[in-house]
């Protein structure tokens, strides 16, 4: 529930027992033979298995019409996977009701290569839509806009418009929409993709803070010197399948 | 509950204004689909009205000749009087029949004083037991040589009812068309504010807003141009009132003046729930073909 105390998840939120005989973290996400197979024929994910603890820090990396940005689509339920699970903290998603769906993406913070931002409003109001939109109530909205506003640098610009704004900026405030629900997982498709390698790296610190912060952060990235210089896990897909998972590993396959 | 309500008409009231020419378009239909609707609604429940009274008070006359004297009357009285069809028997003589008239018409009331004698005869007019009786009821009066002519109300009262039948088939099937013609306007106008909000929308259903807060403000949007609608065409209404009201006594001179009141009620409650059941049909229908999901 927005509105709540400042983000930190430094203890796994999703802590606790899976079957009440031993005290192991749920996982924060769950890929189980997922297979995704278009209307069209066209197979998007075949077989993926990965499982992202929570807390956890994954690069998904993988040449374009690899499947990073189906897998994304499937984490978010946008679509239902064709065969296997995908679990959220333990959740099914292809088991929860028409009401749930919306309660989950609030646990799901998520940013895009194009920041999806509203041209007419300004910082502040992109970032209070997310609550409005769920029912917060005003009073509560404004102290917690204004918190995540500091935690991405953006308190002195969220009177400004996105047009008015430099890339970076953007995709700051969209950081900052996508914190304003606390979400457990952070997932970020191609942030990077419109920025340029200073910006970039602003972004990518941003991330790493809020992965800090205790929140599971999954990215997606074609930006190879940032992946490699960071050493983080690295989940590489190609054709739809996994076809590399390492730990504390380089954009491209070192062996 | 409050946020969500605060939320949807803010968003709906906001749609409205941001293609406001769309929105005062399919405004002005509704007020024209209205405006047909109270207008046969009226026209309606007047001719109704009339009906009634009519059929209720009287259902035979009897038309008298000049010549008639008081001991024919008195005759013809006690005859129908012993007649167990005739159950209620109004004699009107000239002269009531002439205030009558004066009464009904005050605009003429003058020219009558300043005729030579009283062109109006005098008349019985009787309710019937049954409509069926009304045969035997005839077939008497006509045998009296006091009586110059008998007229049926009831074949007045079925030609008027073929007329209201007629209206109100044709005025429906027009209103058919217009109203699926309105409907047709809404849907596109609310289509319309769909598209102008795609954006909001994608970012809604991602940060997690339940479908409620995606939907609704739509069906508002919808509500609005039916209630302002509604609220225009009353007031238009409210206008031609006083003409309207002068028309319809001279038109149905026999309707009580008090009925307008509540046709007058009647016409408000049903051209607001007509407008606004429309307008949320009609986003109803546009967001369900479009936000489906």
């Amino acid at each position: 529930m927005p509105g709540q105390p400042p983000i930190d998840r430094r203890q796994p939120v999703g802590a606790g027992s899976v079957t009440g005989t031993t005290t192991e973290a749920i996982p924060a996400l769950v890929l189980r033979g997922v297979t995704k197979t278009y209307p069209n024929g066209k197979s998007a994910l075949r077989e993926v298995n990965l499982t992202v603890p929570a807390g956890d820090f994954v690069f998904l990396v993988g040449p374009s019409g690899a499947g990073k940005s189906t897998l994304i689509r499937l984490v978010i339920r946008e679509e239902l996977a064709t065969r296997g699970k995908v679990l959220l903290e333990g959740r099914d998603l292809a088991r929860l009701n028409h009401r749930e769906v919306p309660k989950i993406r609030r646990r799901i913070g998520t940013v895009f290569q194009d920041f999806k931002l509203l041209p007419n409003k300004s910082v502040r109001d992109n970032v209070a839509f997310a609550l409005e939109v769920t029912g917060t109530s005003g009073s509560r909205i404004k102290p917690a806009v204004e918190r995540v506003l500091r935690v991405v640098g953006l308190s002195a610009q969220a009177d400004q418009r996105p047009s008015e704004l430099s890339g970076g900026e953007q995709q700051r405030t969209a950081i900052a929409r996508a914190l304003v629900h606390d979400p457990h997982l952070f997932i970020a498709d191609e942030p990077t993709g419109n920025l340029d390698p200073l910006i970039s790296w602003e972004i990518i610190q941003l991330l790493l803070r809020i992965n800090e912060m205790g929140v599971t952060v999954l990215m997606a990235t074609h930006n190879a010197e940032v992946v490699t210089a960071l050493r983080k896990r690295v989940v590489a897909l190609e054709d739809g399948r996994v076809v590399r998972d390492e730990t504390g590993a380089a954009y491209h396959r070192e062996d | 509950m409050l946020a969500f309500v605060a939320f949807s008409l803010k968003r709906a009231w906001q749609g409205f204004w941001r293609n406001s020419l769309m929105s005062l378009a399919a405004t002005a239909s509704m007020v024209l689909m209205l405006v047909l609707l109270s207008g046969l609604v009226i026209l309606l429940s007047g001719l109704d009205a009339t009906l009634k009274y009519v059929e209720s008070e009287v259902e035979v006359v009897a038309y008298l000749k000049d010549s008639a004297t008081a001991q024919d009357v008195n005759v013809l009285t006690a005859d129908l009087k012993s007649m167990p069809q005739v159950i209620t028997i109004t004699y009107i003589s000239k002269e009531q029949a002439l205030k009558n008239f004066q009464q009904r018409q005050p605009d003429v009331a003058a020219l009558v004083d300043a005729l030579p004698s009283n062109p109006l005869p005098a008349s019985f007019e009787m309710g019937l037991r049954d409509p069926s009786d009304y045969i035997d009821v005839a077939t008497f009066l006509r045998g009296q040589s006091a009586v110059d002519s008998v007229q049926d109300i009831k074949q007045t009262v079925n030609q008027m009812l073929t007329v209201i039948n007629v209206l109100r088939t044709g005025g429906i099937a027009v209103l058919g068309i217009v109203g699926l013609t309105v409907l047709f306007i809404i849907v596109n106008t609310i289509r319309l504010a769909v598209v102008a909000r795609a954006g909001e929308i994608e970012v809604m259903r991602l940060v997690g807003a339940s479908d409620a807060f995606i939907r609704w403000p739509f069906i508002f949007e919808g509500a609005l141009v039916g209630l302002f609608g509604a609220l225009i065409t009353i007031g238009l209404l409210l206008l031609v009132q006083a003409p309207l009201t002068s028309l319809m006594a001279d038109f149905f001179n026999v309707l009580p003046v008090q009925a307008s009141a509540i046709v007058g009620q009647n016409v408000a409650l049903i051209v607001i729930a007509t407008g606004v059941g429309i307008g949320v049909l009609g986003s109803y229908l546009s967001i369900r073909s479009y936000l489906t999901r």
